[in-house]
């Protein structure tokens, strides 16, 4: 009882490999940079486009699988899709927008909308029923879509960039209700996004699409306590250095050296922390085991909190580019900016390796 | 006072150049009828009006303009969504073809009628043979004619609202347990039923007036093949008052619909003149 995914599709110069599963109950993010084959993802799932080659399989039921010549055309597929925009029937009422799906079954107009109706009052929009979707603020254009995709009481939930179309202010909101209603399907839930904030709120599993291939997949936490990319970790907001791990602790590829705690060595990916990394105008007299001078080359206030983008030519032997983070006061009494000296010190304990 | 504001408070500034331009065309279209209105003999009105070869003359225009425009509407909307939606080689060609009879001298489309449905042309000699469909000099001949040069305006309309509707939508719909005929009847038709009824009356009205085809391919038999126009053309000759009057009658059954659509019809999707994207 799962969604099992092994798609190959090819469209011109881009090509989409991803190997996928997703249990029932579970919810799956996949997490990409524009481009990566998100899409292309979603649209071979719900049968708006064949694969090429492997097989999707939902709950035992072969959807697709050229290699067996089976094809089962979106119509059939017991998947709902929720999908960016929403795309709800502008010439039909909310209400009749859910009771589509019902119809499309076979039911009739009358049992249709009192099914209609029922299924809006869940998502909260029950005095809503008669609007059309011109009518509707963004966030309940997003709860008539999802109580439209789930009418039909689908094995399977498919979400497409579902918050993107909100500004901002409404975002979180949504977000949070959102939640609530996906958290009473018991269905495979896989949601597609470029933002990580809809990862942490909403997923319990992650994977990182990029190329049109799955990089990294875990549990947000794994994936956040150990990126895999440079896309993974600007995304969670640290800093990864690749290379390997030695005597000397973790050689980059650039040359740079960085004093770590590992017992391992070979290949390997070290995490510093933006927190861990502390910042001075002289050379301090310390137990840290890194200590670099650097130019800064950026700098960027948030809030609280200042992040400061570290350009450092020799890191024991090559250049490393390091993001720090330090609160706001502490940034005004260093007065620093773009172009500025700056020492980053780090203590090797504070950065965490593991294998690659 | 800012510009802006300014402009606001003066909403009834119009652009003079634009104006005057569009005045001429205005009077273009208009004087010509003010010629007739003019040259109108009112006192023979109901005498002509009353004679039965004129009233089955506008009986049987409106009886093949309304046909015509109902097949174009049957064969036309499956013609123009896949011209619209599937991409298959030698789509270009399909639409020009389609496109062609709009363009042609409406006699050069008789001639070519008669050349494969006539009598003795390519198709017709086995309709004859076959089956016993003559179409030449008959009634069917005559809405064969409307609809030859009247579906392209229809095929071009509807195409052009299609490819503006948002494809996903579709698919959405396709998600929700649609087939392709359900998503087409019950998401596609009611999207651009506004541009549908557009083309079916432009298409109408391009058979009630359509003249040269029909001439060619249909002939002139009172009762038979005589529409308003070929009426009109024929008392030319004979009675010029009388022409004037059928032209009266046939100018005040298309104005008349033409008003009663209005812009709310005919102005949202005329091709060329999208709303929306700009295809």
């Amino acid at each position: 009882m799962s969604l099992e995914v092994d798609a190959h599709v090819r469209r011109g110069d881009f090509e989409l490999d991803v190997q996928l599963s997703v249990k029932p109950g579970e919810l799956l993010a996949v997490l990409g940079p524009n481009g990566a084959g998100k899409s292309t993802l979603l649209r071979v799932l719900a049968g708006l486009a064949p694969i090429d080659g492997g097989h999707i399989t939902l709950d035992d039921t072969v959807l697709d699988a050229p290699d067996e010549g089976r094809f089962v055309p979106p119509e059939r597929r017991p998947i709902g899709v929720v999908f960016q925009d929403y795309l709800l029937f502008d010439h039909l009422d909310a209400r009749d927008n859910v009771a589509f799906g019902l119809r499309t079954t076979g039911l009739g107009r009358v049992e249709a909308r009192r099914r209609a109706e029922e299924l809006l009052a869940q998502v909260g929009l029950a005095e809503f029923a008669r609007r059309r979707p011109k009518e509707l603020s963004g966030g309940q254009a997003q709860r008539v879509a999802l109580a439209r995709a789930l009418a039909r009481q689908p094995r399977a939930l498919l979400l497409d960039e579902p918050l993107a179309a909100l500004d901002v202010g409404t975002r979180r909101r949504v977000r949070r209700d959102l939640r609530r209603h996906l958290d009473g399907f018991d269905g495979v839930r896989l949601l597609v996004t470029h933002d990580p904030l809809d990862v942490y709120a909403l997923a319990d599993r992650v994977a990182i699409v990029d190329g049109g291939r799955v990089v990294q997949s875990g549990t947000v936490a794994e994936i956040t306590a150990h990126p895999r990319s440079r896309y993974v970790a600007d995304l969670v907001g640290t800093n990864l250095v690749a290379g390997q791990i030695g005597p000397a602790g973790l050689v980059a590829a650039s040359g740079a050296q960085l004093a770590v705690t590992a017992d391992f060595s070979g290949p390997a990916f070290a995490v510093v922390r933006p927190q861990s990394i502390t910042l001075s105008h002289h050379v301090p007299e310390t137990s840290a085991r890194n200590v670099f001078v650097g130019i800064v080359d950026d700098v960027d206030r948030l809030g609280e909190r200042a992040r400061i983008g570290i350009e450092i030519a020799d890191a024991s032997g090559g250049p490393l580019h390091l993001t720090a983070e330090i609160t706001v006061r502490a940034l005004d009494e260093l007065a620093l900016r773009a172009g500025d000296p700056v020492v980053a010190t780090m203590k090797a304990t504070d950065i965490e390796a593991y294998p690659a | 006072m800012t510009t802006d504001r300014s402009r606001r408070d003066r909403p009834r500034a119009l652009p003079v150049p634009a104006l005057l331009l569009a005045s001429v065309a205005v009077a273009f279209f208009s004087l010509p009828l003010l010629g007739l209105l003019w040259r109108a003999p009112w006192s023979a009105l109901r005498t002509v009006l009353g004679r039965p070869e004129v009233r089955t003359a506008l009986r049987l225009s409106l009886q093949t303009s309304l046909l015509a425009a109902l097949i174009s509407v049957v064969f036309g909307v499956p013609l123009a969504w896949l011209l619209a939606r599937v991409e298959f080689p030698g789509r270009s060609i399909v639409r020009a073809l389609a496109t062609l009879s709009m363009v042609l001298p409406p006699v050069v489309g008789g001639v070519a009628l008669f050349a494969s449905f006539g009598r003795r042309g390519l198709f017709g000699q086995y309709l004859d043979r076959w089956f016993g469909i003559r179409l030449p000099f008959t009634t069917a001949g005559v809405v064969v004619a409307q609809a030859f040069v009247a579906m392209p305006f229809l095929v071009l309309t509807v195409e052009a609202a299609i490819r503006q509707l948002d494809g996903r939508v579709e698919e959405a719909a396709r998600t929700l347990g649609a087939g392709r005929w359900y998503t087409f009847s019950r998401v596609t038709l009611p999207s651009i039923r506004t541009a549908l009824v557009a083309g079916a009356v432009l298409a109408w009205a391009r058979a009630l007036g359509e003249f040269g085809a029909t001439i060619t391919f249909a002939g002139n038999f009172p009762g038979r093949t005589q529409t308003l126009p070929l009426a009109t053309y024929l008392a030319l000759e004979t009675d010029p008052d009388e022409a004037i009057l059928i032209a009266l009658l046939l100018i005040a059954v298309s104005f008349g619909v033409l008003v009663g659509l209005r812009d709310r019809w005919l102005g949202a999707a005329v091709p060329g003149r999208s709303k929306q994207v700009p295809s």
